[in-house]
Order: structure tokens, then sequence, then C-alpha cells
């Protein structure tokens, strides 16, 4: 039995021409890294949106990104239990070194994060960029944007103080008005009926591995469509 | 050098220099900080071992608050000097205390010796390190203390 040429795995043309020497080539050689960049590059944006208000997402995406950065590092010495939360988040903000600094762009970044998403969202609107066919990106947009509160909400329980304590129990408080649902909404979240230890563990596995986790994939989903489908025309 | 090659060199020096901005306070982030087993919170310096003369009292100031170092047979404590009474500054007696307000009496290791205080007086975390006296908060665990002890920094 003959196999015919063409049913073997052909070279592409750009995998024949470049051949890129050391450590980086051998890699970029093997996974056809080239072809994959050149895709890139060669996407042209629109002269239309070589323009700041078409930053807003890209921002949001960089302030994300510290956050993740940021928040890594001060889970270091963050300790999420009722006796010890405030204490730490003090000996992070006063003792560790460089902690006031790495805390005070987590918490920064977190409110303009909170803005840069909305404004995003306002150019979207206003653009008309949620228009067919780019409806289901708006829609992962409004889930990217309760993400974001989300974080937010959570974020400020963790230093364990006063302020966050009533912050929570009117934000709860809220959930628990739900009709038919907001008991079990409101027990959910708190852990039970009050703000305890319980409370405090929830909102911190929500801040640091679920809410992380699905902004991820929708973040995923939100630039691939962006590829797939272009920036929206102009006005 | 070709202007290429310069421009190259160029650019990755100014790289090298933003990346060594964000990794200084990265790294000096992660060093642990100087810390006392057992104990959460602030931990300050308050001086070299010298200063605490041997069988004696020494006033001090941690984190504002008054307290005083006791030094026997080589080993620290450190006391604060807020009565558990109605809380306040107790003086120094001797190698006992002594609350002005209201009479009440303290024994070198502050247990009351004389009311009105029914609660010893707190020691604060503490452990010596290369030389120095480190003091963390006061240690709250040994009696059911009033809240003027849980300040910010205790």
């Amino acid at each position: 039995m003959s196999i015919s040429a063409d049913r073997l795995p052909q070279q592409t043309p750009s995998q024949a021409r470049r051949r890129k020497p050391g450590i980086v080539g051998w890699v970029v050689n093997r996974l056809g890294l080239d072809d994959m960049m050149e895709d890139q590059h060669n996407r042209v944006v629109p002269r239309h949106a070589t323009n700041y208000v078409y930053c807003f997402g890209g921002i949001a995406f960089v302030l994300f990104l510290i956050l993740a950065a940021t928040g890594v590092m001060l889970a270091v010495y963050y300790q999420p239990t009722p006796d010890t939360a405030y204490q730490s988040v003090l000996n992070i903000s006063t003792h560790v070194e460089f902690g006031w600094y790495i805390r005070s762009i987590h918490r920064w970044s977190a409110g303009a994060m909170v803005l840069l998403v909305f404004v995003h969202m306002l150019r979207v609107f206003f653009t008309g960029a949620y228009k067919a066919p780019r409806e289901l990106n708006w829609l992962t947009g409004v889930v990217l944007f309760v993400i974001t509160l989300g974080f937010g909400f959570t974020g400020y329980l963790l230093p364990w103080d006063q302020k966050a304590y009533w912050a929570t129990k009117v934000g709860t408080d809220i959930a628990g008005s739900v009709p038919w649902v907001g008991h079990f909404l409101l027990v959910s979240l708190r852990g039970g009926d009050q703000i305890s230890a319980a409370t405090l563990g929830r909102f911190f596995d929500l801040h640091v591995l679920v809410l992380p986790a699905i902004i991820v994939l929708f973040l995923l989903g939100h630039f691939w469509m962006i590829r797939r489908q272009g920036i929206s025309g102009r006005l | 050098m070709t202007r290429a090659s310069f421009l190259k060199w160029l650019i990755g020096s100014v790289a090298a220099i933003f990346v060594a901005g964000i990794m200084y306070p990265v790294l000096r982030f992660l060093k642990p900080p100087a810390a006392i087993s057992g104990a959460i919170g602030q931990v300050v310096n308050i001086g070299p071992l010298s200063g605490f003369a041997a069988g004696q009292l020494t006033a001090v100031a941690v984190n504002g608050q008054p307290a005083a170092v006791q030094s026997l047979d080589g080993k620290y404590a450190v006391y604060s000097l807020i009565c558990t009474h109605l809380g306040c500054v107790v003086e120094i007696a001797g190698d006992a205390f002594r609350c002005p307000c209201h009479g009440s009496d303290f024994s070198p290791t502050g247990a009351v010796t004389r009311g009105p205080a029914t609660l010893p007086l707190p020691t604060y975390h503490s452990q010596t390190h290369s030389g120095s006296l480190l003091v963390g908060p006061i240690d709250l665990s040994r009696a059911a203390y009033p809240g003027w002890y849980k300040g910010e920094f205790s």
C-alpha cells in the first residue's frame, strides 16, 4: 500500500524559509511561533481606533495584571482569620519592607480598574461596538464588569476593620433582601446568619481563587472574540 | 559601534533599569521581616541589650506606649506599664510596680500584691536578636485583659 505524498505533513512555506538559530530559535522552530507572531503583526489597527478612548479596555487589563502580581505578593503576609487579619494587614503596611508600597499599588489599581472597566463600557456603548455581530463580546464584558465589582466587594472585607465589617454587612443585607432566594444568598455569602470567620474565609476564597479563575476564562473569551471579529467600524 | 548596535544597547539598558526598578521593591518585600515566634504584628527593635541593666526595670516606650524592660539572669521581659484596673500609667517602684491612681501594687513578675487591680500586668512578646531586644504585640493570651491593650499596634 502506498501513501500519496500529499497526505504526509507538509512544511509550510515559512517553515522552509525561516530557521531561527539559538535556543529561542529551537523552541520557535518547533512550535511554529513565527507563523503565530506573523499573524499577530499583520493585523492592522483601523485608523479611527488609533485614539485614546480605544485604550480604556487595554488599560483595565494592564491594571488587572498589576493587581494579580501585587495580590500574589500580599497573600504572602496576609492571614484570613478574624484574630489575625487586621494585624497582618497592619504588619504589611507598617513593618514589611515596601509593604505600604505594594498594598497601595493594589488598593489604587483596584479602584482604577473599576473606573477603567466602566469607562471602557461607556466607550463600547457610545461607539455602538456592542451591535451585531459583537453581542456575545458585550455579554462577556458585562460578566467581566460584574466580576470586577465582585473583586472589589470581596477584597474590601479582607482588612477586617470597622469599615470592612459594616460595608460587608450592608452589602450582604442587600443580597438578603432579594425576594424568595434572599436568605439563601445571604447565608451563602456569610457562611451563616452573621458575619463571622466563615464570611472572611469565603470572601478570601472568592477573592484569591474563584474570581481569578473565572475572570481569566472570560478575559480569554473576550480577547479571542476581538481577534476573531476585529475592532468595530467607525461611527 | 554602529548606530543600530548602539540603539540596541541603549534600549536594553533602559529596559534593564526599568526591570530593576520594579524588582528591587519586590525582592525587598519578599524578604522576611524581623519576627517573634508565636506573635503576629509589628515588631520593633527597642535597643541594644546593654541598655538594660541587670536586675533592674528600665522604662521604655513601645510604639509610644509606656513599658518596662526587666533584665533578670540574662533573660528579658517587657511589661506594659498600663494598669489592668483602669488604665493609669504604672510607676516603677524599685524592682516592682505601683499604680499612683488607686494604689495597686504589682510584684516584680507583674502579679497583683495589692488591689484594686485583679489582673497581672501584661507582658509584650519579646525576643533577643543579635544583641538587641525585639518587642512585638502584647501577649493577650494570659488573661482576659481589658480592651485598652488591643490598640492599633499592640
